[in-house]
């Protein structure tokens, strides 16, 4: 019950803040729509006739996907930075909770109420490119479950070097370039990517938005990588985390900026 | 009363970024504090005090000894004992300032895993009780500082914990905000007997409302007793002797010899001495020195001395070994 509040507290944080910053929120997704056509356009003035279509629904599918990662797994480290600056991080760092439980609250809040967002603009880009995907829930929904278990992962370790180290807006600027290579790489180029983070999961999705598989269709193998992937990166992320929190406790970090 | 923190011989060193030189932020410092109490802790800047609160809060850990809250060890079940104390550190800084009032509470209470229904009784309460209820919609940063420092203490209040920490509640407030702060935690001790550890630099929030004083410097404790009996140690040897006429060169050369502590003053209306005995029965010495030259006594007068002027002789050292026995 105390983790459904807190789960509750941090939802509720997330969109009071994103609803009384609306232009603010606005600008942002104006900037990526506007990235999007730019890309669109690009594809249809000097992509391949032949491929065209299949390349503005892989566009569409990638460039999605590397938003909601950025959510994920970024913005923890750009939360956690202001926070730190601004005073309120160690309050957070008192609670009874503990500080892992928060910020796993806090990832899944921000991706609970980006999905939202997500889909939203995921519509509008099938819309403006008259490219309708499939969109089988049922197929999706583990995929997107089990990629975003292991984004929460990856999301505690960025938590957890921001913990200690602070100023790595400098990182967090690399990281985004990362992300987007792990979105965009086609798992067919380098198959050993699979046991990356998000890598599996995009290109099930690609599979399932595309090429239109079903459920039954997905091998148990794929699967497998899935759930490895999932447990793995959360267990150590989770790990990462709480020894990064040790290593502020010790070097007197956890509330200095 | 029972002991509701005590800390025992913590040691916490830093290593210096450059020089990679060992600081002794706080060295072998030990302190208990009762339910109810409310403790001053004080000491110049980088005395240590701030160390010291942010281990007993978890924020640090102690290189050595222990600090064991409501009879848990903090270093060994941290989330457990963190139950028991809640802290503000940073003042408004401690807020979100895109939150409201309200909002900040509810915030705050769901990070302890209270629900907003739950909580909604005791955040209308502190809402009441910290005169906010007008601007419980009122974003945090169109607040008046006085205002956003009543929050914080009121968000600490959420936790329902037996010990409040606080660093420099009264810092930058105005005198009417401040001395309704004081005026809170008075009755926060009072109606809610919790524990308040203050940290502060303003020393008549602390005469005030403290009852007990550890002062700190350079890592170490220097004091550890009731302000009173301070007061009163510091203020029966402290006297303002008013002369009849001016002494001679050989009564000052004595003075200064037997008195490392005194000002002497004279003009053509007064002449006065004003002397801080370091044992009440020097006294006998100045009377002889005066006897010399039949100086005659018109007054003497014990000097009034306020916690202030009490801190800063024990910062400099004019203490006798008497008041430096924790109580």
């Amino acid at each position: 019950m105390q983790l459904l509040n807190l789960l509750n507290a941090n939802i509720r944080k997330n969109y009071i803040e994103m609803k009384r910053y609306l232009p603010n929120t606005i600008a942002l997704l104006l900037t990526f729509y506007i990235i999007f056509l730019a890309m669109f356009a690009g594809i249809q003035i000097i992509g391949d006739p032949n491929t065209q279509d299949m390349n503005i629904q892989y566009v569409i599918v990638n460039y999605i996907f590397w938003y909601l990662a950025m959510i994920v797994v970024n913005d923890i480290g750009w939360q956690i930075s202001n926070e730190a600056s601004q005073g309120t991080f160690e309050q957070l760092s008192m609670s009874p909770m503990g500080v892992w439980r928060i910020m796993t609250a806090r990832l899944i809040a921000s991706t609970f109420v980006n999905i939202l967002i997500i889909i939203g603009l995921l519509l509008l880009s099938m819309a403006t490119t008259g490219q309708w995907l499939n969109l089988d829930v049922i197929t999706l929904f583990p995929i997107l479950i089990l990629t975003l278990i292991s984004m929460f992962g990856l999301g505690l370790i960025i938590a957890g070097l921001t913990v200690v180290f602070k100023q790595i807006q400098a990182f967090l600027q690399i990281l985004q370039f990362i992300l987007a290579a792990l979105v965009f790489v086609p798992l067919s180029v380098a198959p050993f990517l699979a046991f990356f983070p998000i890598v599996k999961g995009v290109d099930l999705v690609r599979s399932v938005m595309i090429d239109e598989i079903t459920l039954n269709q997905i091998g148990t193998g794929d699967f497998m990588i899935l759930i490895v992937n999932a447990v793995v990166y959360f267990i150590v992320g989770l790990g990462f985390f709480n020894f990064c929190e040790r290593v502020a406790m010790n070097k007197g970090l956890l509330a200095h900026y | 009363m029972d002991a509701v923190i005590e800390v025992n011989n913590i040691k916490k060193r830093y290593k210096k970024r450059k020089t990679k030189d060992i600081i002794h932020a706080v060295n072998n410092i030990s302190f208990t504090v009762k339910r109810g109490e409310i403790l001053g802790l004080l000491g110049p800047n980088g005395a240590g005090k701030t160390t010291t609160i942010k281990m007993i809060c978890g924020l640090l850990t102690p290189d050595e000894g222990s600090i064991i809250i409501n009879g848990m060890n903090i270093t060994d079940h941290r989330l457990k004992a963190l139950h028991h104390i809640s802290a503000v550190l940073e003042g408004n800084r401690n807020l979100y300032w895109r939150l409201t009032v309200k909002e900040n509470l509810e915030y705050f209470a769901g990070n302890r895993g209270v629900s907003r229904k739950k909580a909604a009784s005791l955040i209308n309460d502190l809402l009441e009780k910290f005169k906010l209820k007008d601007k419980e919609n009122e974003l945090v940063n169109r607040l008046s500082r006085g205002m956003q420092q009543k929050l914080a203490i009121a968000i600490s209040m959420l936790a329902e914990s037996d010990v409040i920490l606080l660093d420099e509640p009264t810092l930058g407030l105005d005198v009417e905000t401040g001395y309704e702060v004081r005026e809170i935690l008075k009755s926060i001790v009072q109606d809610y007997n919790r524990t308040i550890i203050i940290s502060s630099h303003d020393m008549d929030v602390i005469q005030d409302i403290c009852e007990r004083t550890v002062i700190i410097n350079q890592g170490t404790i220097v004091t550890d007793d009731k302000i009173e009996n301070l007061l009163k140690l510091f203020e029966i040897r402290s006297y303002t002797i008013t002369l009849g006429n001016a002494i001679s060169t050989k009564q000052k050369e004595l003075l200064t010899q037997k008195f490392s502590h005194h000002i002497y003053t004279s003009d053509s209306y007064v002449t006065t001495l004003e002397i801080d005995l370091a044992r009440s029965e020097h006294i006998y010495d100045l009377f002889n020195i005066l006897k010399l030259e039949a100086t005659p006594v018109e007054s003497i007068d014990r000097k009034t001395i306020d916690f202030e002027q009490v801190f800063m002789k024990i910062i400099k050292g004019e203490r006798s070994n008497a008041i430096a026995q924790p109580s």
